[in-house]
């Protein structure tokens, strides 16, 4: 027979769980709306670019970099995971995590030299108990990624490039495409490949507008195409800030719900339990009154 | 664009956007660019044109006030009264930390640079510090 008094104890740390996981969801809606505003304030900037460089394109110049060009030799890779510093948020680190893994073995078995760097204490902590030494760890990028932080490292990758120091860049990351969509990615983000996803909507879209250029439409290539790469890992880091809000968001409302669901249960327990133990007293008092008759 | 449309339509807008957000919009009587390789100053009915822009100072001329702002380098694209301004940040002028921008200034040139591409990186820093000191110290 359950004891009363322990359940009414269990019901009411449940309780407390509970405060603190829908506290959690509101923080993290919170913090989900202000990421969002964030990216979507980004997309005034990449939607330019690509304008731009749809002009640019318009003009008749040939689009080449070095940035844009494959290695005849892949020689060095490197790996960039994205994930967050807390927990709390179901699967998103894990499938982070996984999915890395899983890039991290591919280009090991086909490239020689392969370094890895995971961004979010989450991450760093799942590829140390895998054994996988890391290059580089950062901890510093929260719910707001500061551009200036990001261009740091894209710079770093850029020099590394431009040097020949590395051959290939991937990137694991959760894409944002709607609140109730986000999907593990994997790209390459070094070589580019192309400037702009979509080329064939723009061309078809694209007034005739002849521009000029100043100093020269190369100058200005020279400098769009390590921008556009810098604005590309920029949004993966803003895409992965709000696929982590959302992921947290959606586990704390299960949380909470889950809690709310076995405070029901226990407190159905504890009025039975509660009420068996009134019954079985009063079964005691009939029968000491019938026994004394 | 004809001239008859072009008349009637609105002013000369400005649009500046870095990575993280969109710093200002506002319509404009006149506006000065810092080019990679000097100012340029584009008024209403500008021919389209894509350039590259500099570290150094953006006038906007709206009526009778000026708005002053210092921008790191991007890009310029005009076309159809319309001016974007691509940047990587963009700070008003009045805001701008003259004694960090000093600092950085004093700190770069007394460090050793060594090969093309830390002369370059340094390069940068100066003309970026030069640019944030000598806005600063504008009269207004």
């Amino acid at each position: 027979m359950a004891n009363p008094r322990e359940l009414d104890r269990r019901r009411k740390s449940i309780r407390n769980m509970r405060r603190i996981t829908r506290t959690m969801e509101l923080i993290a809606t919170a913090r989900f709306k202000k990421a969002m505003d964030r990216a979507s304030a980004a997309t005034a900037y990449t939607d330019r670019i690509t304008k731009l460089v749809a002009d640019l394109t318009k003009s008749g110049l040939a689009v080449s970099h070095p940035l844009l060009e494959p290695r005849d030799e892949t020689k060095t890779a490197k790996l960039l995971v994205l994930t967050a510093n807390r927990g709390f948020c179901a699967g998103y680190n894990g499938s982070m995590i996984r999915h890395g893994l899983k890039r991290w073995d591919e280009l090991n078995s086909e490239i020689p030299e392969c370094s890895a760097e995971v961004s979010g204490k989450k991450g760093i902590g799942g590829f140390k108990f895998r054994n996988v030494e890391l290059a580089e760890a950062f901890t510093q990028f929260e719910d707001k990624p500061a551009y200036d932080a990001v261009e740091t490292i894209a710079n770093r990758y850029l020099d590394a490039y431009a040097t020949g120091e590395l051959d290939r860049l991937d990137i694991v990351y959760t894409k944002f495409e709607s609140i109730s969509r986000q999907t593990v990615t994997v790209e390459t983000l070094l070589p580019l490949g192309s400037l702009s996803d979509s080329t064939e909507e723009e061309k078809s879209s694209g007034s005739d507008t002849i521009y000029e250029f100043v100093p020269s439409p190369e100058s200005i290539l020279e400098e769009v195409v390590p921008t556009s790469f810098k604005v590309k890992l920029f949004k993966c880091f803003l895409d992965a800030a709000v696929s982590e809000q959302i992921a947290r968001m959606v586990a704390m409302k299960g949380a909470t719900e889950n809690a709310g669901e076995l405070i029901r249960d226990l407190s159905m327990q504890y009025n039975r339990a509660r009420q068996g133990r009134i019954t079985s007293e009063l079964m005691d008092l009939i029968g000491g009154v019938e026994a004394l008759k | 664009m004809s001239e008859t449309t072009s008349n009637s339509a609105a002013a000369l807008r400005c649009v500046v956007v870095t990575p993280e957000e969109t710093v200002l919009e506002t319509e404009a009587d006149f506006v000065a660019l810092p080019l990679y390789d000097g100012e340029l100053g584009v008024a209403k009915h500008h021919s389209p044109m894509i350039g590259r822009l500099g570290y150094g100072e953006l006038r906007i001329t709206n009526g009778t006030n000026t708005t002053r702002h210092y921008v790191d380098g991007g890009f310029v694209q005009v076309a159809d009264n319309v001016i974007s301004v691509l940047t990587n940040r963009a700070i008003d002028a009045d805001t701008i930390d003259a004694d960090a921008a000093q600092k950085q200034l004093e700190e770069t040139l007394s460090r050793q640079a060594a090969g093309d591409d830390q002369l370059a990186i340094r390069d940068r820093r100066v003309s970026q510090s030069r640019a944030q000191l000598r806005i600063s110290r504008r009269p207004k």
